[in-house]
């Protein structure tokens, strides 16, 4: 996690904690777009796992599953996507069967999509960045 | 100074930014990465290590299953966010908790947390043997040449494998800390054994040599801990 010579020169998105980020790599946007790429890598059967556990009508396994995606968020500085995993976490425990939580699903399932985007976006952008740097 | 470790972690992204932080402290080597129990299992079956950064739900068997099944007591850090595992994780003596994703920051907070006892595995494993003063002099141990040692109030008795017997003023409480802990084991108040010596147990009794070691309630999970049963 080596420092740039060219701090502070990258924008994120506004969806994401750019603050927190900073937190966690300084400012090294060479690890940073490592990061987002591993994330990427990843994601897929992540959310495969969510999809499945969802429509086998296994809560036990839906909320493992977005226990597991919920950290991802927090690497690529989506607070705020991975504090809405903790909720439905939550909300697993107080129904008993996926059917009850149809409405909550969709609205996460959108998000994880939304924010499959946007990191993809962001990864385009770090590369970028990073090869004007180089 | 440096503390070996695996890690145990099936999201990559957790892996690959713990790998970093312990590259990053200069602290702590890694010497693998698994994403299952299985797999790091199988690597603690022929090695060990100082440390297990450990990740709790994984498909297949959780973190404590292998915690349950290695040979050794590693310092263990947590890496998940569970509340829920605290009980187990008492149990288990689990050094810390590392919440992901976490900064570098707190990462070196949970090393320290286990700084103080890897001195003193450090001091002692990297050691094939002590030094013992009796009759007026140093007497050089190796490791591999002690049976057992037996405390005999304020003094302890060496016994060795070519049937010798040193008496040196001291306690096993104060030996305990100080003798190599890969070979030995404090298995009751007035014994530490060297688990490599072993023949067989029986009950509440180790035999070594043809000496009767008797095994503490308090100690016997930690002998059965160690001992290589397959």
């Amino acid at each position: 996690m080596n420092n740039l010579k060219t701090p502070n020169a990258f924008v994120f998105n506004a969806e994401i904690d750019a603050n927190y980020l900073n937190s966690l790599y300084g400012d090294d946007y060479n690890y940073l777009q490592e990061v987002f790429t591993t994330v990427l890598d990843e994601y897929v059967s992540l959310t495969d796992n969510i999809e499945f556990s969802y429509s086998s009508g296994n809560l036990t396994a839906l909320k493992a599953s977005v226990h597991k995606i919920k950290p991802v968020f927090g690497f690529v500085g989506l607070t705020a996507v991975q504090l809405q995993c903790q909720q439905f976490e939550q909300i697993c425990g107080t129904v008993s069967s996926p059917d009850q939580l149809s409405g909550e699903f969709e609205v996460l399932k959108n998000k994880i999509f939304q924010s499959k985007l946007l990191i993809e976006e962001e990864k385009k952008k770090l590369e970028l960045f990073n090869s004007n740097c180089s | 100074m440096s503390l070996s470790c695996i890690i145990v972690e099936d999201l990559q992204v957790a892996a690959n930014y713990l790998k970093n932080c312990c590259e990053k402290s200069g602290q702590v080597e890694v010497r693998g990465h698994f994403s299952n129990v299985t797999d790091a299992l199988s690597f603690l079956n022929s090695n060990t290590v100082d440390l297990i950064f450990l990740d709790v739900e994984m498909p297949g068997a959780n973190g404590f299953e292998l915690l349950d099944q290695i040979a050794f007591s590693p310092k263990v850090i947590l890496t998940t966010a569970k509340s829920e595992y605290a009980y187990n994780a008492f149990q288990y003596n689990v050094s810390d908790y590392l919440m992901k994703p976490f900064t570098y920051q707190r990462f070196i907070e949970a090393l320290q947390k286990i700084q103080p006892s890897k001195e003193t595995i450090s001091t002692n494993s990297a050691s094939d043997h002590i030094y013992i003063k009796t009759d007026g002099k140093l007497i050089r141990l190796n490791n591999d040449a002690i049976l057992f040692i037996e405390s005999m109030g304020d003094y302890v008795k060496f016994v060795t494998i070519d049937g010798k017997k040193y008496i040196t003023h001291n306690t096993i409480k104060n030996l305990e800390e100080k003798v190599s802990k890969q070979h030995f084991l404090k298995v009751h108040r007035s014994y530490i054994v060297n688990l490599h010596k072993i023949d067989d147990m029986r009950e509440n009794l180790l035999f070594i040599k043809g000496n009767e070691i008797p095994v503490s309630k308090a100690n016997k999970a930690d002998v059965f801990r160690r001992l290589n049963i397959v």
